[in-house]
């Protein structure tokens, strides 16, 4: 029960919830059930996302792939190896029969875990907002240094006259908008979590919820500060070398949903448990390294716990919704009093156009907030995903080409990436080769239709350009990177493949698409030419002949690119099934009359 | 439409031709209305069947309006190499090539360049024969009608062979002094005829 089936993709990748991300990847890795390996699945790619661990056999790829999820797993531990034994990373499964029954026996047993939520409870359930402010910072936009907001900071009583003090390194004074934004963004921050940690303290017997939190930050690694990233001692209460706090969750947003989550959980895993072999752990045996990485992401994964977002989606934008507001009105006060009325009296078009001159001013607020610094961009993700895709689609309605429609597909394409700093152990092989599964799963992905708008077959320097801008400019991929990536869907048996036309242009098609099926498409509409009439008057029988076609009409045609069109009707031409005329106006195609006689069905022999 | 046409392999020696008639208008293949007829092509094999066409189009023209010999230039503003309908016309370059390859062994030594090579630079610009029959098969027919008419150890004129009333029938009739030459050495060498006589006035005698 505990190793999971797994769903492969086209390109023989795990397949990703709607919500997961991919954080890493690693091949050469074998697996253990206990201290024993299962055998045939010895020799695959470890891929570590946000919900699962996922293992995909090198060999039988579709048949022996299995997936452990993240929300059943416990723990997970490093064994750095030993001469000829390799690393592992052990994963526990969450025994969930008798943490289930036996809560309160073993959270008496365990007192590791339990101060996890203790910690959390305590001093922030009952803080007042002053006191939060007085662990607020705000970062110098100049030098980027993290101040503290000054603890006599008003929000609400702030103005353009309130003296600020200026950046402790650099001197430089403070936007005022800047520092209202960070004090408002902790003071959400603080009271959201610390309503979450009351209830949570209230409905929820502390010990059997905690495992995964509390163990893995506090016991392995020390207390590692949010901002900074320093591990500094358990003891702390705030970061030795920037000075925050230490008591936060990873993100508060997350642990209130993840304890409303468990609420319910029991019921199922019950069930489960109950056919449950019991699985002591299962092991990834790293034989090529990145054992490291994989453990830290995914102990990472493990705090994070994303898999709970997926039921609750919204809560970001609720949460984020007010800052916003605020910080709006905050510095041109008086603004937002008079705006509200004045929509309410005015009707017809000045009313339509005030509305939509508010929808711009929000959106703009959005926006600016988004990119003001990454952390605000991560947490308002959903709203600008939101927000961009309504401008694609606008930007469709007067557009209407087909690199918008590409473009309004890019956002769904930010979580599908394989990045160079996801894969383990530095391998330049490991990085093409899943650089290609992605793109053979970029290609061949329905919803996007890359391919198919393209007439089945483009160009690799337009897919290039196609897959770096869907990347949404981060992590471009360098040509020499794509060409070698590219040069490896034949190896890897992925349903794409590169092509080299006569000239050297690479294109890329379907594995299914053969020169057969292309020139028999070319002669069938070459045909169509004997049953209509041409435009002008020809000094040729038409009927017997047809008539030529000029590389542009092809590309037209069956929505080639102009390049393409002409490679295709050589290699069309190259295989006898097409002449050229030279013309003076250009180059024609026919149908090859010099071979063979006509009335002579060429168009069979290609079928 | 053309039985001059439907045989493709130049090889072949081609049926007897009707009673000279230069006044009937030639009948063109039907390859000659298709335009891409007259762009070489640069696939092998598309090429290689052009060629024969061109070739068996050339040799039929030729023989149909008793032609021995083209001047590639001239020719080039003839309907053999230029379909005015429809407005198209072999390059002289390409027709170069066509004659080329029909002087080559892969086109069956159909045609000779007059001047050796064809190449440019020689001065003459092309001049070829085209031998819709071989010297070897002129000299095939003027022994059997030599033969036939029982003339074996009789002393005949060149000028007699080719224009004389009694082979008026004969397709060799009227036929290039030049070639006619080149095709009776062929008997001399097989060391069954003898030429003698100088200039205008050669005779030959066959055994």
């Amino acid at each position: 029960m505990f190793l999971r089936h797994l769903d492969l993709t086209t390109a023989l990748r795990p397949s990703l919830h709607p919500d997961e991300t991919l954080l890493f990847v690693q091949d050469a890795v074998g697996l253990y059930e206990g201290k024993y390996k299962i055998p045939e699945y010895q020799n695959g790619h470890a891929y570590l996302t946000s919900h699962r661990v996922c293992y995909v056999d090198n060999e039988e790829p579709r048949k022996n792939s299995v997936a452990v999820e993240l929300k059943e797993v416990d723990r997970a531990e490093l064994y750095a190896g030993f001469l000829k034994s390799s690393a592992k990373v052990t994963l526990y499964p969450k025994e969930s029969k008798r943490s289930s029954y036996a809560a309160s026996p073993r959270s008496s047993l365990q007192p590791s875990p339990t101060p996890g939520p203790d910690r959390q409870s305590s001093p922030l359930g009952l803080s007042s907002p002053t006191q939060n402010l007085a662990n607020a910072t705000w970062v110098c936009p100049i030098c980027s240094f993290s101040n503290p907001v000054p603890s006599n900071f008003d929000v609400q009583t702030a103005s353009a006259r309130t003296v600020l003090p200026p950046c402790l390194t650099c001197g430089i004074k403070p936007p005022l908008v800047h520092v209202v934004k960070a004090a408002l963004a902790t003071m959400s921050n603080r009271t959201t979590s610390s309503v979450d940690n009351r209830t949570n303290g209230n409905d929820v017997p502390s010990g059997a919820v905690s495992t995964g939190v509390g163990s893995s930050v506090s016991t392995s690694s020390g207390r590692q500060c949010r901002r900074c990233t320093f591990i500094n001692h358990p003891s702390l209460v705030s970061c030795e070398m920037c000075g925050a706090a230490l008591t936060t969750a990873p993100d508060p947003r997350i642990e209130r949903v993840g304890h409303g989550q468990r609420n319910e959980s029991p019921g199922p895993s019950r069930e489960l448990g109950d056919d449950n072999s019991p699985v002591e752990s299962i092991k990834l045996s790293f034989r090529a390294g990145g054992e490291k990485i994989f453990h830290e992401r995914l102990k990472g994964s493990l705090i994070q716990r994303k898999w709970l977002l997926q039921s609750d989606p919204m809560v970001p934008s609720a949460s984020s919704v007010t800052p916003i507001s605020d910080s709006r009105n905050a510095p041109q006060p008086g603004s937002s009093g008079t705006s509200t009325p004045d929509r309410a009296k005015l009707v017809g078009i000045a009313g339509l156009e005030l509305r939509g001159q508010e929808l711009r001013r929000n959106n703009e607020i959005v926006i600016g907030n988004a990119f003001e610094d990454l952390e605000a961009l991560m947490t308002s993700a959903k709203e600008i995903i939101a927000l961009a895709e309504s401008f694609a689609s606008q930007a469709n309605i007067s557009g209407n080409s087909e690199a918008n429609a590409i473009l309004t597909q890019s956002t769904s394409a930010l979580g599908l990436v394989t990045t160079k700093d996801m894969l383990g152990s530095g391998s330049e092989s490991l990085y093409l080769s899943e650089l290609s599964r992605n793109l053979a799963e970029f290609l061949t992905d329905d919803t996007k239709g890359v391919l198919r708008k393209e007439g089945g077959i483009m160009s690799l320097v337009d897919l290039w350009a196609v897959f770096n801008r869907a990347r949404g400019g981060v992590e471009l991929i360098s040509p020499s990177d794509f060409e070698k990536a590219a040069q490896l869907w034949d190896h890897l048996k992925l349903p794409v493949r590169l092509r080299r036309f006569r000239s050297g242009l690479l294109v890329v098609q379907g594995r299914d698409r053969t020169d057969n099926k292309t020139i028999a498409a070319l002669l069938l509409w070459l045909r169509d030419l004997h049953d209509e009439p041409p435009e002008e008057e020809v000094p040729w029988d038409w009927r017997m002949y047809g008539r030529g076609v000029t590389v542009q009409e092809a590309a037209e045609r069956f929505g080639w690119s102009v390049g393409v069109a002409a490679e295709e009707l050589d290699m069309a031409e190259e295989r006898g099934a097409v002449c050229r005329e030279q013309a003076l106006d250009g180059l024609r195609y026919w149908e090859n009359w010099l071979v063979g006689i006509p009335g002579v069905d060429t168009f069979q022999t290609w079928i | 439409m053309s039985t001059t046409a439907a045989s493709p392999h130049p090889t072949s020696i081609p049926p007897p031709p009707p009673p000279p008639s230069t006044n009937t208008a030639f009948p063109f293949p039907p390859h000659y209305h298709y335009p891409p007829f007259f762009s070489l092509q640069p696939t092998a094999s598309t090429r290689l069947s052009q060629l024969h066409s061109w070739s068996t189009l050339i040799q039929s023209y030729c023989r149909h309006h008793r032609l021995f010999a083209l001047s590639l230039v001239d020719a080039l503003d003839s309907d053999l190499f230029w379909n005015r309908k429809l407005g198209k016309r072999l390059a002289l370059r390409d027709a170069r090539e066509v004659i080329a390859w029909m002087a080559g062994t892969e086109g069956g030594e159909r045609a000779e360049w007059v001047d050796g090579t064809g190449k440019k630079g020689r001065g003459e610009e092309g001049r070829c024969w085209v031998y819709w029959r071989r010297p070897e098969e002129w000299a095939g027919l003027i022994e059997a009608w030599v033969d036939a008419t029982a003339q074996r150890g009789t002393v005949l004129t060149l000028y007699e062979l080719a224009e004389g009333d009694a082979t008026r029938s004969q397709e060799f009739h009227g036929m290039d002094m030049e070639l006619l030459q080149k095709s009776l050495q062929v008997l001399v060498k097989k060391g069954k005829a003898q030429i003698f006589g100088s200039d205008d006035q050669q005779g030959i005698k066959f055994f």
